[in-house]
């Protein structure tokens, strides 16, 4: 059972890493701005945030990778020399996130640790700094392993699921960002904050029977004009009608499908609302 | 636009307070200014406040002067305060010069100024800025000179947090509560007329507004736009909406367009206590002249503030 339990750290500890990684980049890519990443590195001057930044994720994502492609047999020597390499790396990783989230939290006592992103944002606590240790010592106990290899009957899977249940259960107690996830599990972000790009809203926009209504009478390729209030996105066409210059104007709810799709027609010198029965609610057909 | 339409965008623009202008001569009774209309005069009583960095009597004010003042009555010819010179930097310290000389960073859109701390005001701003660091915020007031801003009144306590890591707001179910409190400040004109009646709004459609067009320069340590939404969850807008604000000290309320892109409000999670502990985040960065018409005064650096969106 013991060896089950050490077998099972490797996989465990993989995917731990690389989602740290994953779940940093992610965040860099949402924000746009490797800034919004940097909780880890607040400890150091502002000008090593992104060097360190940058090397704390290439660091997880080296021991995940490192650890998947050490785990199988390698040479003839067990256990190997790589695999006592990077698991001895992968125990030193975490007792120096140990001591650095133990100093962020008696330095800069609000601030999260960033470890998985967006949903480290609560500020460090026991629990993060525990759940460091527990994957120090996991780390450690996988040093001297034997090549992994597939359960061989089913009393040795059942065990595995059994330490796995176990383990998870233990690192999620440890998570503060579970809670994170949960609720946004179930988040919906109201409309006037929902951030979708001018393009969706312009193609939703050219897909909808108020467009084709229109289409005949716009004279301009672009939009001349484009905002936005609330949950709503305004889109306005120059356009000629009955020999005088009128501006279309669109107004597209921001939802990501079928979009409320509302027009007016506006008398382009005077700005007066021309023909009130055309200021109708249409339903954009996709 | 229509008639109704002008009708309405100049109501915005009428300011029945405020005037703006260079002093041409100023003495216990009377106050000349060069305004966009020409030379006007204002009679002073011997209740009047002024002040050009901190209270002074009107005659002291000086000739060439920038001034803004208050007046008394909506439209009335008596003025009862009067602001000379009167600056404010509010943004990301870049760089720190020697004990007393800060270069800030007050976004894309603005650039970066310089703030001279005065032997006379250091011991004050240390107390509300006691990290007066590159990374971290600042938000002083003072007396404009050529070039800098000679820093004179925090206009707050610095938040603890470095400026790329201000707080997560959070989480709004259903809709964005409207109207939405919080604190109103003001900032200088820049590039924009003294008399703009308008406010910068912290939550521009990121799409189409400031921050799809922002350029931070390298080395930009405080671009408001990659930190997040800040710590008060606004509707999105652009500038040209229209919305309302009230001050709650004043009990005073206009209906102010969004005259520019007010992002690096976000980065602030203070609370403005003119009249009353406000709820947190600055929800509005007026124009001088917004902030005066409502019944601001500008030494302060906040008031209270009700913002309801919608024309």
């Amino acid at each position: 059972m013991l060896l089950a339990a050490r077998e099972l750290q490797i996989p465990l500890l993989a995917v731990m890493l690389l989602g740290g990684c994953a779940a940093k980049a992610w965040r860099v890519l949402r924000s746009r701005s490797i800034k919004a990443a940097m909780d880890p590195a607040g400890l150091f001057p502002l000008r090593l945030h992104r060097p360190i930044m940058m090397a704390m994720c290439a660091t997880e994502f080296g021991l995940g990778l490192g650890l998947i492609a050490t785990a199988g047999r390698i040479g003839t020597t067990h256990p190997s020399l790589p695999a006592t390499i990077v698991r001895a790396a992968c125990a030193l990783f975490f007792l120096i996130a140990m001591g650095a989230l133990n100093e962020t939290r008696q330095r800069r006592p609000v601030a999260g640790c960033g470890c998985f992103g967006d949903f480290s944002d609560t500020p460090i606590g026991w629990r993060t700094i525990a759940r460091a240790g527990v994957l120090c010592a996991a780390a450690t106990v996988t040093i001297g392993l034997p090549p992994l290899h597939m359960p061989s009957s089913s009393t040795t899977a059942e065990m595995w699921l059994a330490v796995l249940a176990f383990e998870l259960s233990l690192i999620a107690f440890l998570s503060p960002e579970l809670g994170e996830i949960l609720v946004r599990l179930g988040y919906s972000e109201p409309c006037e904050l929902r951030r979708l790009p001018v393009e969706r809203t312009i193609a939703a926009l050219h897909a909808s029977s108020p467009w084709r209504r229109y289409a005949g009478q716009i004279s301009s390729a672009a939009p001349i004009d484009v905002w936005r209030e609330g949950c709503w996105r305004f889109v306005v066409y120059a356009g000629f009608s009955r020999g005088r210059r009128i501006d279309i104007v669109f107004a597209v709810y921001l939802q990501a499908r079928r979009p409320v799709i509302r027009a007016a027609v506006l008398d382009a010198h005077t700005d007066e609302v021309l023909g009130l029965a055309e200021t109708r609610e249409f339903t954009a057909m996709r | 636009m229509s008639p109704g339409v002008d009708a309405a965008w100049a109501a915005t623009r009428a300011l029945v307070y405020t005037v703006t202008g260079r002093i041409l001569d100023v003495n216990p009774h009377v106050l000349v200014l060069g305004t966009a209309w020409g030379e006007q005069r204002f009679p002073l009583d011997p209740g009047t406040q002024a002040g050009r960095g901190g209270p002074a009597a009107p005659a002291a004010l000086r000739r060439g002067d920038h001034a803004i003042a208050r007046r008394r009555y909506p439209g009335g010819p008596v003025v009862d305060r009067i602001w000379a010179e009167v600056g404010r930097v509010t943004g990301t310290i870049a760089e720190r010069e020697g004990p007393a000389a800060l270069l800030v960073d007050e976004g894309p859109a603005k650039g970066r100024k310089l703030v001279i701390i005065g032997a006379e005001a250091t011991g004050r701003i240390q107390v509300r800025f006691p990290r007066l660091e590159p990374g971290y915020l600042v938000d002083v007031i003072g007396v404009k000179h050529d070039g800098y801003l000679q820093a004179l009144i925090p206009a707050t306590s610095q938040p603890p947090y470095p400026a790329d890591h201000p707080p997560t707001p959070p989480l709004v179910s259903g809709h964005v509560p409207d109207p939405v409190s919080g604190t109103a400040i003001w900032h200088e004109p820049g590039d924009e007329p003294d008399d703009l009646l308008g406010l910068a709004y912290p939550a521009l459609d990121p799409e189409t507004s400031c921050e799809h067009a922002a350029f931070a320069p390298p080395g930009c340590s405080g671009d408001p736009h990659a930190t997040g939404p800040g710590c008060v969850r606004l509707p999105y807008l652009s500038v040209g909406s229209l919305l309302w604000l009230r001050n709650d000290c004043a009990e005073r309320t206009r209906q102010l367009p969004v005259t520019s892109c007010g992002a690096t409000a976000r980065l602030f999670c203070d609370r403005c206590v003119t009249c009353d502990t406000s709820r947190k985040g600055r929800i509005a960065d007026l124009t001088m002249a917004a902030f005066v018409e409502l019944g601001g005064n500008l030494e302060a650096g906040c008031f209270n503030a009700t913002m309801t969106i919608g024309g």
